[in-house]
């Protein structure tokens, strides 16, 4: 890893983490104040049959228990939105954006071996990720001990839905760099990254809405992301590994690639 | 040790054409960029590398940076290897891209700086060049973006050679320069020179070729066509003769050196080539009332190089090996 790079990338991205860290945090905050002041209508209309189970476990989550209402946090397109900022935005501009732009061309001009550019960029992006995904737990953790129900939820697992998190979103971010050192364009490698997000996406919320789609579910990264199980004290350590695995091979991709390809003058 | 050196260095596109192979790759086209380069920089000398656009020139110094992979022949720079140690030239060249591109959100200062730590040495030349190319404190505390072509690229100037390297590889370093920083630009050069810094110099701009190289290499299509000494190129380049005349014309039909003689009126022009002694010979006691000869060009040469593929032939450049010592 190279300091230099690191510290410029942390200063260049440094407002954009702050506003999207605070937003993270914003909306981890309103789980646990939706869940307390209609937790308890929203399981009478459950038990009583007007809401479909399947509409009350939208991606895995819920709104009648704590654990659930971080879990529909974390799966929400809002959260999704958020967190890809830096899981996709971020990474697939790194190289790719930077090729087209032209800045590589003297980044690369430097005694830096291609993969220590790789790596630093990659330790950027999972930092990025974690402080993201941080800001979304701080914010329902404040949040519940202010709405009086912290103590429906074990601090020693939010460490692990934390970790979850960022494991999706590491493994997205992972895809993302592998994609930016494949193309000397944005275009194709954020295309490509967001295709694979919005897919799986799809199959997972499909499958949570109708029953015949699920075995789709597997197919989906954000079928990995448990944080109602993990919470309520079933962890799946497959769910871990899978994403680490992802993550590993996305990784050993871009560093067979990236040293290899041949960089033509931008034109 | 030369400061730069390549053998048989070939870059190719595509796939070639390989008749034992099924479907796209047997009908694939083969780009050919770089043939079969054979040129060795001497260190310390101001190396001028000449061509068109698309000609080769940018593949040759993506190829010696470790941009871009050879397909065929091999380069060293400063004796490393350019496959093996690409990092190791890198930490001791400086490098302009032509057309640069820079951090459009940094001060022109972060950027130095920036770029200055990624090359992990001091910038012991900074100073002097932010003063000689007169870039003030004041224009570098501003954002790169608010910065005119001419100003970014006395940045690239400046982020190239900063840290003193050993060679230092230019690729159109004049360009968006005005004729007042271009010479000082030049006289940059010239100090490098004397201090014993290779430069390779990649240019279309002849005239700034031949006021700073030692030596040129001409490519074309992707091969080279011409090496040699920029002085004996341009000695060997025709002048052009025009003389006015208040009497007879002197004969200089088979004078060597002299060629496309054509007079009308008063006025007598041809070429003039090598020795000009047969020609003053030749001309001696002639009524002449004036006499202009036009100085050779390298852009004459260079257009010769251009003109026709039997010229080409011609001064095909031989391999370093075989290339006469300077």
């Amino acid at each position: 890893m190279n300091r230099t790079l690191f510290v410029h990338t942390l200063r260049q991205n440094r407002v954009r983490l702050l506003i999207i860290t605070v937003a993270m945090a914003l909306w981890g905050s309103l789980m646990p104040i939706i869940y307390a002041q209609f937790g308890v209508q929203f399981r009478s209309m459950m038990e009583s049959g007007l809401i479909p189970k399947q509409f009350a476990e939208f991606g895995g989550g819920d709104i009648f228990t704590l654990p659930g209402s971080i879990a529909l946090g974390f799966i929400h397109p809002i959260s999704l939105i958020l967190s890809s900022v830096f899981a996709v935005g971020f990474t697939t501009s790194a190289i790719a954006g930077e090729r087209q732009r032209g800045t590589l061309e003297v980044l690369l001009s430097r005694p830096l071996p291609r993969r220590v550019v790789y790596a630093t960029l990659l330790v950027c992006a999972l930092l990025f990720v974690a402080i993201v995904m941080a800001g979304f737990l701080v914010g329902t953790v404040v949040s519940a001990s202010i709405n009086g129900v912290a103590s429906e939820i074990d601090p020693a697992r939010i460490a692990l839905v934390w970790l979850n998190g960022v494991l999706l979103f590491g493994a997205v971010a992972a895809i993302g760099l592998a994609a930016s050192v494949s193309f000397d364009r944005l275009s194709p490698a954020l295309g490509i990254t967001v295709a694979i997000v919005i897919v799986s996406y799809f199959l997972e919320i499909l499958g949570s809405l109708w029953p015949d789609a699920e075995r789709l579910q597997p197919y989906s990264l954000f079928h990995y992301l448990q944080p109602r199980d993990v919470l309520s004290g079933t962890v799946a350590a497959f769910n871990f590994v899978l994403l680490a695995i992802v993550a590993a091979v996305a990784i050993v991709a871009a560093l067979a690639i990236f040293p290899r390809r041949d960089l033509a003058a931008p034109s | 040790m030369d400061a730069i050196s390549t053998r048989g260095l070939t870059k190719q596109y595509g796939h070639a054409v390989r008749p034992g192979l099924p479907g796209r790759r047997r009908a694939g086209k083969a780009l050919v960029a770089l043939d079969d380069l054979a040129i060795d920089v001497r260190e310390g000398e101001i190396f001028g590398f000449l061509g068109p656009n698309g000609a080769g020139k940018s593949t040759t110094i993506r190829l010696l940076l470790g941009y871009l992979h050879a397909t065929a022949g091999s380069a060293t720079v400063l004796g490393f290897d350019t496959e093996r140690n690409s990092v190791e030239i890198r930490r001791r060249v400086g490098y302009l891209p032509g057309g640069i591109a820079l951090y459009d959100s940094l001060t022109g200062e972060r950027q130095l700086d920036y770029l200055g730590g990624l090359s992990g040495r001091p910038p012991v030349r900074r100073a002097e060049l932010l003063d000689r190319l007169e870039l003030s404190h004041a224009t570098l505390r501003r954002p790169v973006r608010d910065y005119s072509r001419g100003m970014r690229q006395k940045i690239g100037i400046i982020q190239a050679l900063q840290h003193d390297p050993q060679l230092a590889i230019l690729d159109e370093p004049t360009e968006g320069l005005d004729p007042l920083m271009q010479r000082a630009f030049y006289e940059i050069l010239d100090d490098l020179h004397a201090a014993g810094r290779t430069i390779f110099f990649s240019s279309h701009v002849l005239s700034e070729v031949e006021r700073v190289c030692d030596r040129v290499a001409i490519i074309r299509d992707g091969r080279l066509v011409a090496l040699e000494e920029v002085a004996s190129l341009l000695a060997r380049r025709k002048r052009l003769v025009e003389m006015r005349l208040g009497g007879p014309a002197p004969r200089l039909e088979g004078v060597a050196g002299v060629s496309s003689v054509a007079q009308t009126d008063g006025r007598l022009t041809c070429s003039l080539e090598g020795d000009v002694a047969p020609f003053l010979a030749a001309i001696a006691g002639a009524p002449i009332t004036d006499l202009t000869i036009e100085p050779a060009h390298l852009e004459e040469a260079f257009l010769e190089f251009y003109a026709d593929d039997e010229t080409l032939a011609r001064h095909r450049a031989p391999a370093p090996a075989e290339a006469p010592a300077a």
